[in-house]
């Protein structure tokens, strides 16, 4: 007989395993040994099935081969023993059998082992088989290991999630989107979806609302909204205007956001005093108003959205409707239109406006145009998310209890007693506009920020009439018609500009009362002044035309005119009541 | 006793596992023959006593390990005995017994001597 080349039966494993090998038959065990050493593996033996199963408890080995038929345990027990043991690991059982019947090799396989070796042994079948389990072994421990690594690295993004949330709900949610004219529907997590809902009073009684929906989703479409967020609530307390705010975030977007970035959006100024509703959309679908009579109407975006144009492409201009007490202004991401039914066909306007025309009362329609939406996708998961924000116009009044409560909040810490004079000129007067930042000084003073719109509103008259009609001249008889009226703003612009001398000063003095406090404005220019009758008693009378005085008067204790008439001072008498 | 190695045994596989043995060959000889004579006397025994399954069982390893020594002739006596335990009917198994000794004296002399 020719001796087989030793070379080809003896190949080099690339992995020495610890295998163990069962048999209680001592010749076939020495036998199986001998070749599986030689394979170049480390042998443990057993000679039944209990000490096979002690064998798998004291030295883990990372295969078995395992006779079918022993005495005491067998090797079908055995096998369900270990696989037990093993629990998540992969031990592969090789069962040794010189039964040749189907049932007898299909029980093998159904105790828990992954193949069968038959009697008389053929080595080469026996090496093919332990490298084909050794592969299997790897292959499974690479994906146990993935799979820890996953459920580690997604254990380490959640908890990543959650701490970023609360740093950004503590920057997010310090507005007001939970005053009483705001409905919102947001996701919790909304942030990693990248939509966002904003809202901030403005100081002289107006709220901005911003909606925003930032393209892609997690860590990227969630980090835009920290700046946008900071800067809108940043610039809105200090009475910075819609174009201001929105000129600031998207050059701010502008420059952070790679390109592909960007952020869909409406941002709202609505004027409870003025029953007004200026707004900016860019890229989110149809804003929509649902008047008190029941009429609908829709505005589309004409801008693209932030952080997409340059500074000075970029355009700020707004559209103005009138809100009478009761419309609701309705704005949303595209979540909403795009949900699609079983017919994968989208919900889109047409769903909103059948939602409108079913409505009967306006109170209700939020929930009904959610409930819509759920019962037109058959309530399956959400494919988007949708972001919806309704506002109402309402009387100021109607959240001056929501917002002195919240006021009062912040009583204490402030400075109470002090006085400044702050004088502008030329080259200041005519780039900077200083009301946001007196305004924001003012709302210091504890407790005096549930007066902010008043207090805006008589900086506001009192600098433009030092600046238009005391430092530029312009006379406000001008403003009479409407031609003169646009005379009078070129006039402004020009004068303005060729200016070079005079100034405006403010005077501010601020002391404290029981239950609130006793406010002293005086702003100065350096025009010529007019004849204002030097009569104290004139101070009240309704006599300077167009000077805005009038208003003023209603909010003050006392108007008067000093000096040749280019001084004014009022007093704003206070208390934490309002 | 005596006979062919060639009628008793699958020679080419018998050189395979003495090349995979090599010194531990002589140990396996040994170690195949005293597990068997222990086995042989104890199927005496089990047919004596008509206890089918034991003799089913023990039958079957006698023909796997006489198998693995590549003892072909050894190991299909001893498959005729495990068939007859698992059939119930050990009737016939005393004269089967007698072939299975016979068979294995040859054997052992082919192991010991003749290889």
């Amino acid at each position: 007989m020719d001796k087989k080349p030793e070379k080809e039966l003896v190949e080099t494993v690339d992995e020495t395993l610890r295998i163990l090998i069962a048999d209680d038959n001592d010749s076939d065990r020495l036998i199986l040994k001998t070749i599986v050493r030689k394979e170049g593996h480390t042998v443990y033996t057993a000679c039944d099935g209990q000490e096979a199963i002690d064998a798998f408890k004291k030295e883990s080995p990372d295969l078995i081969l395992l006779d079918a038929l022993m005495p005491n345990v067998d090797g079908f027990e055995a096998a369900r023993v270990i696989t037990e043991l093993a629990g998540d690991n992969l031990v592969p059982i090789i069962f040794l059998t010189s039964l040749k019947d189907a049932a007898s090799l299909a029980d093998c396989l159904a105790a828990g082992g992954h193949d069968f070796l038959s009697k008389p042994y053929n080595r080469i079948i026996l090496k093919a088989k332990i490298q084909a389990f050794a592969r299997m072994r790897r292959l499974h421990e690479t994906v146990q290991d993935q799979r820890d690594k996953i459920i580690k690295h997604h254990d380490h993004l959640i908890h990543e999630q959650e701490v970023a949330k609360v740093v950004f709900d503590n920057i997010a949610h310090s507005g007001c989107v939970d005053a009483p004219n705001i409905k919102h529907l947001l996701s919790p997590m909304a942030v990693f979806n990248g939509d966002l809902v904003l809202a901030a009073r403005k100081p002289n009684g107006g709220m901005f609302v911003f909606l925003g929906d930032f393209t892609g989703h997690g860590l990227p479409a969630a980090i835009g909204a920290m700046p946008v967020s900071e800067i809108f609530y940043g610039m809105a307390q200090k009475g910075f205007s819609l174009q201001d705010i929105l000129r600031e975030i998207n050059n701010k977007l502008k420059r952070i956001l790679p390109v592909g970035v960007f952020c869909c959006t409406c941002l709202v100024d609505f004027s409870f005093r003025n029953e007004t509703a200026e707004f900016w959309l860019g890229g989110l679908p149809d804003v929509f108003v649902h008047r008190k009579d029941g009429t609908l109407e829709n505005f589309c975006s004409q801008n693209l959205p932030l952080g997409v144009l340059g500074g000075d492409k970029f355009s700020t201009e707004t559209r103005v409707i009138p809100m009478a007490k009761g419309d609701r202004f309705y704005m949303w991401s595209d979540g909403i239109f795009e949900e699609v039914n079983e017919n994968d066909e989208m919900f889109a306007e047409e769903g909103v406006r059948k939602a409108f025309e079913a409505n009967k009362d306006p109170e209700k329609f939020f929930d009904e145009l959610i409930e819509a939406v759920a019962e037109y996708t058959n309530h399956a998961e959400q494919d988007d998310d949708h972001t919806i924000v309704e506002a109402s116009m309402v009387a100021e009044e109607d959240l001056g209890e929501y917002f002195s409560e919240r006021d009062s909040r912040s009583l204490v810490g402030g400075p109470p007693d002090w006085a400044l004079s702050y004088e502008l000129r030329p080259l200041t007067l005519k780039e900077f506009n200083p009301l946001p930042l007196l305004t924001h000084l003012l709302m210091e003073v504890p407790g005096l920020r549930q007066h902010s719109g008043k207090i805006y509103t008589i900086l506001a008259e009192l600098y433009s009439n030092a600046l238009e009609h005391g430092v530029l001249g312009l006379k406000s008889e001008l403003k009479a018609s409407p031609t003169g009226f646009a005379e009078y703003y070129g006039q402004r612009i020009s004068r303005l500009d060729a200016l070079d001398a005079g100034s405006v000063t403010f005077h501010l003095d601020h002391k404290p009362r029981e239950n609130g406090g006793r406010l002293t404005i005086r702003v100065q220019d350096t025009g010529p002044g007019f004849d204002h009758g030097d009569k104290d008693d004139n101070h009240k009378t309704a006599g300077y035309c167009g000077r805005g005085i009038p208003l003023i008067n209603t909010m003050c204790e006392s108007v008067r005119y000093l000096g040749n008439g280019n001084q004014v001072e009022v007093v704003f008498v206070w208390s934490f009541d309002g | 006793m005596s006979g062919n190695p060639e009628d008793h045994f699958d020679l080419e596989s018998l050189d395979d596992l003495k090349d995979i043995m090599e010194e531990d060959f002589q140990m396996l000889l040994d170690t195949f023959i005293a597990d068997s004579e222990a086995k042989i006397v104890e199927i005496g025994n089990i047919i004596s006593g008509g206890d089918a399954e034991a003799l089913r069982q023990v039958a079957h390893s006698i023909k796997g390990s006489s198998g693995n020594v590549c003892a072909t002739s050894l190991s299909e006596v001893a498959r005729q005995l495990e068939a007859m335990g698992k059939d119930g009917d050990i009737s016939g198994a005393p004269e089967v017994y007698e072939a299975l000794k016979i068979e294995f004296a040859i054997s052992k002399d082919i192991l010991l001597n003749k290889i």
